[in-house]
């Protein structure tokens, strides 16, 4: 069953159709409410948003992809919380135990010193606001520029820039070269 | 990362940064039934609540994209329907956990909404995630009211035409190992016409290459217990599974796949009739679709070599 398919028998109220949309989504869903800062309230952000995109259904357009769509109402309501709340989480982001011994052969994670990693880590974290939230969707969550304009709704200029200007500020802390 | 310049070395360290970032999310299974509970609870709310109807109308914001161009500035119109969508769900008698509420909501008042939006979260949502197990379990029993023993499984799942059943407590394991039904080795000149069959590029050619039921399945096997099943998917499922640790998410391709980490029995559900075929305790299986063809890797020790292998298909 494919998303359309999924969205199709959702809109004629077959929930268990809109459960696999659901749970084919869930952790793509946390990842981004997590590191757009809904912190330790993730959860129950992502559970509102599936509340939501559900009722909101039938406005989406079919010809559209859903990943975007949805991301937006996850983004939105992290956003809801964190200023609701007045701040947002500290990313308490933490690289997975997979990293190190399970991959040794993988190239990828290898080339990246674990001191190197934390200290990248700890410069995204430290980003200006907007910096940060263009830098997470474009390469942690890795979304294209037209799905990160969605999803935060911005213009994708402002895209652009805040991540050009994200890039640069991490060149400067981190440096350009893998050690 | 293709979608990224790849000269840029800042831009792929940061892809295989955020890569190994753990980002810790419930089983999607559950937050599947979490969510399908709470959607029934509103369903039968709404048709006693007059004032939630009225909602619906006027909570379009967060999901026109046309509205607004700021996201700083531009959601304060979604507090409202955020508001309505938990209303009921809190009137529901599914949630005693809401009789300590009030105390937690007023002491977090400035942190929350105004009128202390899902209402339960912290404390409650345990016991909440608990009760609404519960209510799933029942509302399958019912609706999977078929023979065999499915009283036991808490939850079903199907995806690229693996049916997974979950249930609280593991299933006794396969101890036999049976063959697809027609199963038969064949030459590659001989393979079913019925599907394009692609091999992980990954692994190199098979060993032995074997179809099933008519043609309906496509087994490769290599050495050290490796094996992939293809098969053109529909709405039925074509295998089940029967595990206790909910799947792990994954991509292939930037496709969902899941990931099933331990031993499991395995079964095959024919053509036919969709009579149940115990097979073998299978090892640990990636499951993942392209397009209307449905993918299988047994055998592989970790997910992220599973994955590899199976991004490989040619």
């Amino acid at each position: 069953m494919d998303d359309d398919e999924a969205i199709a028998r959702s809109l004629d109220g077959d929930l268990a159709a809109y459960e696999a949309l659901v749970a084919r989504y869930s952790a793509l869903a946390h990842r981004t409410a997590t590191m757009l800062g809904a912190g330790d309230e993730a959860e129950d952000v992502v559970q509102e948003a599936f509340v939501k995109a559900y009722r909101h259904l039938a406005k989406f357009r079919r010809d559209a992809p859903f990943r975007p769509w949805l991301l937006r109402i996850v983004a939105n309501e992290t956003h809801n919380l964190t200023r609701s709340r007045g701040r947002r989480s500290d990313l308490t982001l933490r690289l997975g135990a997979t990293a190190d011994p399970a991959a040794p052969d993988d190239p990828e994670s290898a080339a990246l010193s674990t001191d190197r990693r934390t200290r990248l880590l700890a410069a995204v974290r430290a980003l200006p606001d907007r910096e940060r939230q263009a830098v997470i969707c474009r390469y942690f969550l890795q979304l294209s520029e037209a799905e990160t304009a969605q999803v935060l709704d911005w213009p994708i200029g402002s895209v652009k820039s805040s991540t050009h200007r994200g890039l640069a500020r991490l060149r400067e802390e981190v440096g350009n070269e893998l050690t | 990362m293709n979608s990224h310049d790849p000269h840029n070395d800042l831009e792929a360290e940061l892809t295989a940064l955020g890569d190994l970032i753990d980002v810790p999310a419930p089983p999607p299974a559950d937050v599947a039934a979490a969510v399908r509970a709470r959607l029934t609870a509103l369903d039968s709310t709404d048709s006693t609540d007059s004032t939630d109807s009225t909602d619906s109308t006027d909570s379009t914001d967060s999901t026109d994209s046309t509205d607004s161009t700021d996201s700083t500035d531009s959601t304060d119109t979604d507090d409202n329907p955020a508001v309505s969508t938990a209303t009921p769900a809190r009137q529901h008698p599914e949630d005693p956990a809401g009789a300590d509420a009030p105390l937690r909501g007023s002491s977090r008042a400035p942190g929350r909404r105004v009128d202390g939006r899902r209402p339960s979260v912290r404390r409650g949502r345990r016991k909440r995630w608990t009760i609404v197990a519960a209510v799933v379990a029942a509302v399958l029993a019912v609706m999977a009211a078929t023979p065999q023993g499915r009283e036991a499984v808490a939850r079903i799942l199907r995806f690229a035409g693996v049916e997974l059943r979950i249930s609280e407590t593991p299933a006794p394991a396969v101890t036999a190992t049976a063959p697809l039904p027609g199963e038969r080795t064949v030459p590659p000149s001989e393979l079913p016409r019925t599907f394009q069959v692609r091999t992980p590029a990954a692994l190199g050619e098979p060993e032995r290459v074997s179809e099933a039921d008519g043609g309906r399945v496509v087994s490769m096997f290599w050495p050290d217990g490796i094996r992939l099943d293809q098969f053109e998917g529909g709405l039925d499922p074509i295998f089940f599974k029967k595990l206790t640790p909910l799947p792990a998410y994954t991509e292939v391709s930037g496709r969902t796949a899941w990931w099933i980490p331990g031993e499991h029995p395995l079964g095959y559900l024919t053509r036919a009739d969709g009579t149940e075929i115990p097979l073998r305790q299978a090892a640990p299986t990636l499951i993942w679709q392209d397009g209307t063809l449905d993918y299988r890797l047994e055998g592989v020790r970790t997910m992220a070599e599973a994955v590899r292998i199976a991004e490989s298909l040619r």
